[in-house]
This record gives structure tokens, C-alpha cells and sequence, in this order.
């Protein structure tokens, strides 16, 4: 069955399935992979592709929060001299240097 | 239907009982005949639902007894249903550790939903302008600082639909948006740094400043002057020397990108002002920022 164009309007409005649409369409979990399939129906899992989550050092005494205060307006960087503001090269080659030269 | 309906089931019982005994002998004698198999099956009734009723098949005298949907004893017993002694109100207490990381998913240990107005009571997002500022370390603990404000946020929402409460999910989404744009400033200003990094690098090849192909110091002023060559004058000596000391010093900071170095003057960050002469520390600095 063909569905009208009205009816495919409807239809749309629904969550795309893999039955809605030709084959080869992956639609997964959003999770990505973590290995990948064996010919024999096994899985072999890469453990470079394993998510690792580096929570840093120190959290407890960390001050700052997801909020700044509603008091204090957006600051505006200056960059005087600098053609393309803070994202000119020569802006962190001379604070660079400015640090002498480190890192 | 002669027979009475208490005395139905007490017939069918002998019945089956005499059936089972007479088949118990002739299947110690291997014969068994099919007819009187099917028979067995089903004892006895002249009510069609009694008579095609299948008999158990296991020998489980507790089969149909359960605790859970009181089917209660199968017998007569001699005390009442009042005098049955009540089970134990047993109810384990729960050892909770006050310290425990998963207690981050809240807000309070006592109160674990905001009011709503104390969820509206937020500030705004951090912006990039100010996060370009901060160093790698603080950034990284700023984001997972959003992602447990994040997990507090969605077990607050989760909590309330559960308890059915309908105030605070307009607070709760202002929250988080504001969560989210701190987090999207964090993307934007690594991703920045990055870049600029990427094109600063090509800049400092081709700046006779830098070799970054060196052992020791990439960098090396233009102005610098060698000690060892220049033993004789014994002022440039410690000019020379100082500028060492300076680069040693910064060798040992931590954190080369937050804390300012020993030839800006504290409490202005060098990002905004990045002076032209490094080595004159007598020069004023430019007030940038």
C-alpha cells in the first residue's frame, strides 16, 4: 500500500523505525561500538574503543559552579591589536613567550 | 444427579484412589492398556467440567498452598483465624553511609527536591569570554561540576513525575539550560584553544624566536644574552642570569596558563595582555583587562 501524501504527514510524525525504511538502515542506540562481531556470532571488544571517564582531581575543593551570578554582566574580552580577537595565533604566541616560552 | 454436592468430590477421591492402586499393578506387570490409561486420566463425574478435569500429576502435597495469594491451610485446623499467631514485623534497618558518592544525585540529604523557587534561584551560564581564561584543570572540573548538577537536575525531574507534583518543571528546565550553556562554553573554548594552538604552532616555525625542534627552551628573545659568552661584562652576566631564573621559575609552576609569570604583574591575567617586550619587566603594563 501506498499511503496518501496526507496520511504519510501523519505518518512522519512517528519515531523512524527500521521497518519505515529501505534496507540498511541502521538505526542503533546512539551508544557506538564497543569492538566488533566475530564470524562466528561472537564479539570481541576493543578496549581502545571503550569509553573511559577521567573524572579529575580535587573535586571537593573545587569553588567554582555551573552558575555565575546574575550581578555580573557578560564580560567583553579585549584585544587590541589582534586582527582576529582571541582566536589570532599571534594572541597565544606572545602570551607564550610571555610565560617564557614553556609548554 | 442424585448424589449430593458434598459427597460428589468423596466419591470421585475413592474412585481415583482404587483407579491409581489397580494401575500401580498392572504397571508392575508392564501392560497398559490405552483404554483404561485415558480413563484414569479423569475421575469419575457426571458434571462435564469435574469429569474432564486432568488429576495432579505430582505427588506435592503443598501443591496449591501459597503464602502470597492466601489460599490459606488446605485442612480443617483446630484454632480459629483469629488465634493464629501473627508473622514477625520484621523490617532489616538499612545501614546508609552519609558520605556516599550516589547521595551527589541530590541536592540535600533531608530535603531531596528543591522548591521550585529555590531551583529558579540560579545565575546565568558561564561564557566564553570568561572561560577563555581558565586553565585546562579548572575547565575539566568545571565540566563534571555541570555533569553531577546535570544528574541532580534529571533525578529532581524524575522524582517529581513520580510523586505526580506539577510545580517546578519550568525552574528545572531553565536550570538545566543554563547548565547546558555553561557546558557548550567549555566545548567552544577547548575546541578554540585547540585551533589556536594548531595555528600558532605554524606561526612559531617561522618565528626565528622559536625552535621548536630544541631540547631545553623552544624560545630564546632576541635580546637574550649568553652568560657564557659574555663572562667579561659582569652586568650582563646578571641580566643574563636573571632571564634563567625567570625561565627555571616557570619551569616549576603547575599550572603555566592560570598563574600568571613572574614578569606579569600579579592579579592581571596575561592572556588579555600579552606584552610586546618580554624581557623589560620595567615596561608598564598595558591595563587590558
Amino acid at each position: 500500500m501506498r499511503p496518501t501524501q496526507a496520511l504519510l504527514k501523519r505518518y512522519r510524525k512517528l519515531p523512524l523505525t527500521t521497518k519505515d525504511i529501505n534496507k540498511g538502515f541502521y538505526k542503533g542506540t546512539r551508544t557506538g561500538s564497543m569492538g566488533s562481531h566475530t564470524k562466528y556470532g561472537g564479539y570481541v571488544i576493543d578496549w581502545a574503543k571503550v569509553r573511559t571517564y577521567v573524572v579529575p582531581a580535587g573535586l571537593d575543593e573545587f569553588k567554582l559552579t555551573p552558575f555565575v551570578t546574575k550581578r555580573m554582566p557578560a564580560t567583553r574580552g579585549r584585544y587590541e591589536g589582534y586582527a582576529l580577537g582571541p582566536k589570532s595565533p599571534e594572541l597565544y604566541l606572545d602570551r607564550w613567550k610571555a610565560e617564557n616560552g614553556l609548554d | 444427579m442424585a448424589t449430593p454436592t458434598s459427597i460428589r468430590p468423596v466419591i470421585g477421591r475413592t474412585i481415583n484412589y482404587t483407579r491409581l492402586f489397580s494401575n500401580a499393578n498392572i504397571s508392575s506387570l508392564a501392560i497398559l492398556p490405552t483404554a483404561s490409561s485415558v480413563q484414569s486420566r479423569c475421575p469419575f463425574s457426571t458434571t462435564p467440567e469435574r469429569s474432564m478435569r486432568r488429576p495432579r500429576r505430582d505427588g506435592n502435597r503443598l501443591r496449591g498452598l501459597s503464602s502470597i495469594y492466601r489460599s490459606g491451610p488446605r485442612f480443617r485446623m483446630n484454632i480459629d483465624k483469629s488465634e493464629v499467631p501473627q508473622p514477625a514485623d520484621f523490617k532489616p534497618e538499612i545501614k546508609v553511609d552519609p558520605n556516599h558518592g550516589l547521595w551527589d544525585f541530590f541536592y540535600d540529604q533531608e530535603n531531596l527536591l528543591l522548591k521550585p523557587d529555590e531551583e529558579a534561584d540560579h545565575g546565568r551560564g558561564w561564557s566564553v569570554e570568561e572561560l577563555r581564561h581558565k586553565s585546562w584543570d579548572d575547565l575539566h572540573r568545571l565540566w563534571w561540576v555541570c555533569v553531577k548538577e546535570q544528574n541532580r537536575i534529571a533525578t529532581a525531574r524524575k522524582e517529581r513525575s513520580r510523586m505526580q507534583l506539577k510545580t517546578g518543571t519550568e525552574e528545572t528546565a531553565e536550570r538545566l539550560a543554563e547548565v547546558r550553556k555553561t557546558m557548550k562554553a567549555i566545548k567552544h573554548t577547548l575546541t578554540e584553544r585547540y585551533y589556536l594552538w594548531e595555528d600558532a604552532r605554524k606561526l612559531g616555525e617561522a618565528d626565528p624566536e622559536v625552535n621548536l625542534s630544541a631540547i631545553g627552551n623552544a624560545y630564546t628573545p632576541s635580546d637574550y644574552l649568553d652568560p657564557a659568552m659574555y663572562e667579561s661584562a659582569p652586568e650582563q652576566v646578571e641580566a643574563g642570569e636573571g632571564t634563567r631564573q625567570q625561565i627555571a621559575g616557570g619551569g616549576a609552576e603547575a599550572e603555566p596558563l592560570t598563574e600568571p609569570s613572574t614578569t606579569q604583574p600579579q592579579g592581571v591575567d596575561p592572556s588579555t595582555m600579552p606584552p610586546k617586550d618580554t624581557d623589560s619587566p620595567q615596561s608598564p603594563a598595558r591595563p587590558l583587562g
